[in-house]
């Protein structure tokens, strides 16, 4: 069967789950762009589907103006750790930063959809190992030098390398191998991969934010010699201050009505630690957007009548996880259940956030944040249960347990939270509270075996967006996870696993999903109380910023009215 | 008077090299390490080691401390491991920025607390008096970062008067960084002004009562020339000391006056080199301070001394 057959009897398979009732039109649009196809197709196959428009989600900017050309907008947000190397880069600041000059062959959309950047159009061969990237044509880096399947082929194996600290190497792992990349022509790029993996097209996208395509040459010192294919360049970079950018007059993007993008002249990036203090400056006027607002203390900019918050259907967690190679949590699911059903999740997201976060019952597998996803069941809180399942456990009378976790963001009113919830049961929560670095530190020798985040005995971490639920299993719940704070090692629902990586026939997919989040959810290696909601806040007069929030701001098509 | 400076300019060398061991010592049992602090929680540990190999971060601790130690004094104070950039004129840079903070602060706080101290003092026990101590004593205990951001509220975000940011755009005079530092400044002024003003009471009532006052005001002096003549001299004795010693606590109120206004000093480049690590920095950022505070109490002595006779024969 050629690729073009494949994909259209895909297409046809979409249309008749659609059309059975078993996706939605959001989870079909979805699917169908981590396969590959079009914009134009997939709008075919919503028309094919029948039914009513689904409300759309992210942004805010109903009522938008006609852009205005020029101008420069002003982003607060803070600092980079170091300075930015895309190969490295994983805090906001840097990955912010790299975004408005970088590009990856595929960007995530405002709901973590696919939609194609520096790759045009992508497809797997039958069995889903063996992946066809078509690159855009007729880009080039700001240096002048053109953009060509060998600047693909080299930002992957660097990230690949080991000796280069990539961090997407651990989400690469096992999936693509060193050389398992190859230029078939000029713009044409083929992954040859480990194992079949649906979801492959999300680790080449921004959603694995190191694999930036950087030109062929890149030497490693991007601020000094940002090259770039992205809608700005950085003109001038201070350490810890500000990053300068003007619009790259030859990029290649236009908007809908062919207008050469982007409209604004240029952008600032102003580097402000704390959070208050962003604030303050959003509120005075002096900056124009805050890319990622935090919940605690964003309540004065929702009551900003210059200011716009927009919502985003964020993934981010904090997993709050059971070591099961240590007592009590060890071989005792009982006991696990009960904590999980001493939460009360509405409270803890009306405490923490404003109520506007989505609720998670201990799955990935969470329909309301991943679209495709079978439905899970609700966990509310019942003491009832909680007592029976303790007294199950072997702990009639209650036990003491340590919760540890970092003095960081919103973790430790989280923590408060749980110690609360969990008392009336008789589970008495002693909060360890670290500071950050302590949380994340372990000894030269051996970090994985000592620092607290993978080893004390109760955790809560706290992770990013992914854009798939198979991209956070795959990274903390898989037996040999280099970060499972869990340590779960079930064998039916890591061969189960194995078979949702590599299954492309999407009934059987949501099926295999079924299975998964069920027994994770029975299981119980982590609680997942709240899948949390993403703000972005911005003056009223700004508009047209894509991208699924925080992280990924993109400015191309953002302009400000008088 | 000059042995007395030799003597305390020598005492400055042991002192800063037990601060330098003190620096590398205390950052070894930080938790936390430099390669990690780059490649984040998610990179492997091969991939942490290999940097920290680079980095030359994972060689025995007095290896890297004499090499460390030896480059400082002939002037190469290293790369920072965190920024591509020379130490040295980073921290030069950013020490220089945090001078100009605190200079323009102490140009505050000084005549600002001296008057009000003064003024509290000459009306002994009245209820001004009272508001005053009370008042300035308040303010002391609030944390510059509270009252840092009532005061952004206020003035940059309400009523709009002063700037939120701490430095000008790039390209205005130098003059106008000072209309920018007025806010910045005034929580390091409610920091210090109790302390000072306080001393500066207390000295004034002490002075008061002694009899030479007593003589001179029986003697038919205009009070002008009691108090400025013959009372002040003697009354900022221990006002002096107390303001020598306040610059330490003034560096300290910087840090955390930096970080909230964004404004790239020493105290802002300490907290970062201090949580990942940045030992260059970190040393060379922590000694510079350490200078700046001996030097300030130095130079408080020597003012001592030339307001008091008796101290300088003493020396």
């Amino acid at each position: 069967m050629t690729t073009d057959q494949y994909r259209r009897e895909y297409a046809e398979h979409l249309i008749e789950q659609c059309k059975k009732g078993h996706m939605t039109r959001r989870q079909l649009l979805v699917r169908a762009s981590v396969f590959g196809l079009s914009a134009t197709v997939a709008g075919q196959m919503l028309a094919a589907c029948g039914g009513s428009e689904e409300e759309t989600t992210g942004g805010g900017d109903s009522g938008m103006p006609d852009p205005v050309m020029g101008g420069t907008i002003k982003l607060i947000g803070p600092a980079p750790i170091t300075d930015p190397d895309p190969v490295t880069i994983y805090d906001q600041g840097g990955i912010v930063l790299v975004y408005q000059f970088l590009e990856y062959l595929i960007d995530l959309d405002n709901s973590n959809g696919l939609k194609p950047k520096l790759a045009e159009s992508w497809t797997p061969d039958e069995t889903g190992s063996v992946w066809t990237f078509n690159l855009r044509q007729g880009v080039t880096f700001n240096d002048g030098s053109p953009f060509e399947a060998e600047d693909v082929i080299t930002s992957i194996e660097r990230v690949l390398d080991p000796a280069n600290g990539s961090g997407a190497l651990s989400q690469l792992s096992g999936v693509l191998s060193p050389g398992g990349a190859r230029a078939v022509d000029q713009y044409t790029v083929e992954f040859t991969l480990d194992k079949p993996y649906a979801d492959f097209p999300y680790m080449v996208s921004s959603g694995n934010y190191n694999t930036a395509i950087l030109s062929r040459n890149y030497t490693g010192d991007i601020v000094k010699n940002p090259v770039g294919t992205g809608p700005f360049m950085l003109t001038d970079y201070v350490t810890k201050q500000k990053a300068t950018f003007v619009k790259n007059p030859s990029y290649w993007g236009k908007d809908a009505e062919g207008r050469q993008l982007p409209y604004l002249d240029g952008m600032e990036y102003v580097m402000v630690e704390d959070n208050s203090a962003q604030n303050l400056q959003l509120q005075s006027g002096a900056v124009d957007v805050q890319p990622q607002t935090v919940f605690q203390g964003a309540q004065a900019l929702f009551g900003d009548p210059n200011l716009r918050v927009d919502i985003y259907p964020g993934t981010g967690i904090r997993e709050v996880a059971f070591n099961m190679n240590v007592e009590p949590w060890k071989d005792n699911k009982a006991l696990r259940q009960a904590v999980a059903y001493c939460l009360d999740r509405e409270a803890i997201n009306q405490a923490l956030y404003d109520g506007r976060s989505n609720l998670g019952y201990d799955t990935f597998w969470e329909p309301t944040v991943f679209p495709g996803s079978p439905a899970s069941t609700p966990r509310a809180q019942d003491y009832d249960k909680a007592k029976q399942l303790l007294s199950d456990a072997g702990y009639p009378d209650g036990l003491d347990i340590t919760l540890t976790h970092a003095k960081y963001l919103e973790n430790p009113q989280y923590a408060q939270l749980i110690q609360d919830q969990c008392k009336p049961a008789g589970i008495n929560v002693k909060l360890d509270q670290l500071s950050y670095e302590a949380y994340y530190a372990g000894d030269d020798a051996d970090y994985y075996g000592t620092t607290p985040w993978l080893n004390a005995p109760m955790t809560i971490t706290e992770w990013g967006s992914r854009p798939a639920p198979g991209i956070f299993a795959a990274a903390m719940l898989l037996p040999d996870a280099v970060w499972s704070s869990s340590h779960w090692n079930n064998p039916e629902w890591v061969s189960l696993f194995d078979q949702y990586q590599s299954t492309a026939d999407e009934a059987s997919r949501t099926d295999i999903a079924a299975q998964l989040s069920s027994i994770q959810q029975d299981d119980t290696p982590i609680l997942l109380a709240f899948y949390i909601t993403q703000l972005r806040t911005q003056k009223k007069n700004v508009y047209g910023i894509q991208g699924p929030g925080s992280f990924y701001c993109d400015l191309s098509q953002a302009f400000m009215t008088a | 008077m000059l042995r007395l400076i030799g003597r305390r300019l020598l005492l400055m060398v042991p002192t800063l090299i037990l601060a330098s061991m003190l620096i590398f010592a205390l950052a070894e049992v930080l938790p936390g390490d430099v390669a990690r602090s780059i490649l984040g929680p998610y990179a492997t540990q091969e991939q942490v080691d290999l940097l920290n190999q680079r980095l030359g971060a994972d060689r025995p601790v007095y290896e890297r401390y004499v090499d460390w130690a030896g480059g400082f004094v002939t002037g190469d104070w290293g790369d920072s491991l965190l920024f591509d950039e020379a130490v040295l004129p980073l921290v030069m840079r950013s020490l220089g920025n945090s001078l100009l903070l605190a200079g323009f602060a102490l140009v505050l706080i000084v005549p600002t607390s001296i008057a009000v101290g003064v003024f509290a003092g000459l009306r002994r026990d009245s209820l001004l008096d009272r508001g005053i101590t009370v008042s300035t004593l308040s303010m002391t205990v609030i944390p510059e970062f509270v009252s840092g951001v009532v005061l952004l509220y206020v003035f940059a975000v309400w009523l709009k008067w002063l700037p939120v940011t701490a430095l000008p755009p790039s390209g205005s005079p130098f003059v106008s960084r000072f209309y920018y530092l007025i806010l910045p400044a005034i929580p390091l002024m409610l920091l210090e002004l109790g302390y000072i003003a306080r001393m500066a009471r207390v000295g004034t009532v002490q002075v008061l009562a002694m009899p030479y006052i007593r003589t001179a005001v029986l003697k038919g002096l205009p009070r002008r020339r009691v108090i400025f003549g013959h009372m002040l001299r003697n009354a900022m004795v221990p006002t002096v000391t107390v303001i020598g010693t306040q610059i330490g606590w003034l560096i300290g109120g910087l840090v955390v006056v930096e970080v909230l206004f964004a404004y790239p000093g020493i105290g802002n480049i300490m907290v970062q080199a201090a949580k990942n690590k940045d030992l260059p920095l970190l040393e060379a950022s922590v000694l510079m301070v350490a200078i700046l505070y001996m030097v300030s109490n130095l130079i408080a002595d020597i003012v001592v001394a030339l307001l008091n006779p008796r101290i300088r024969m003493g020396g």
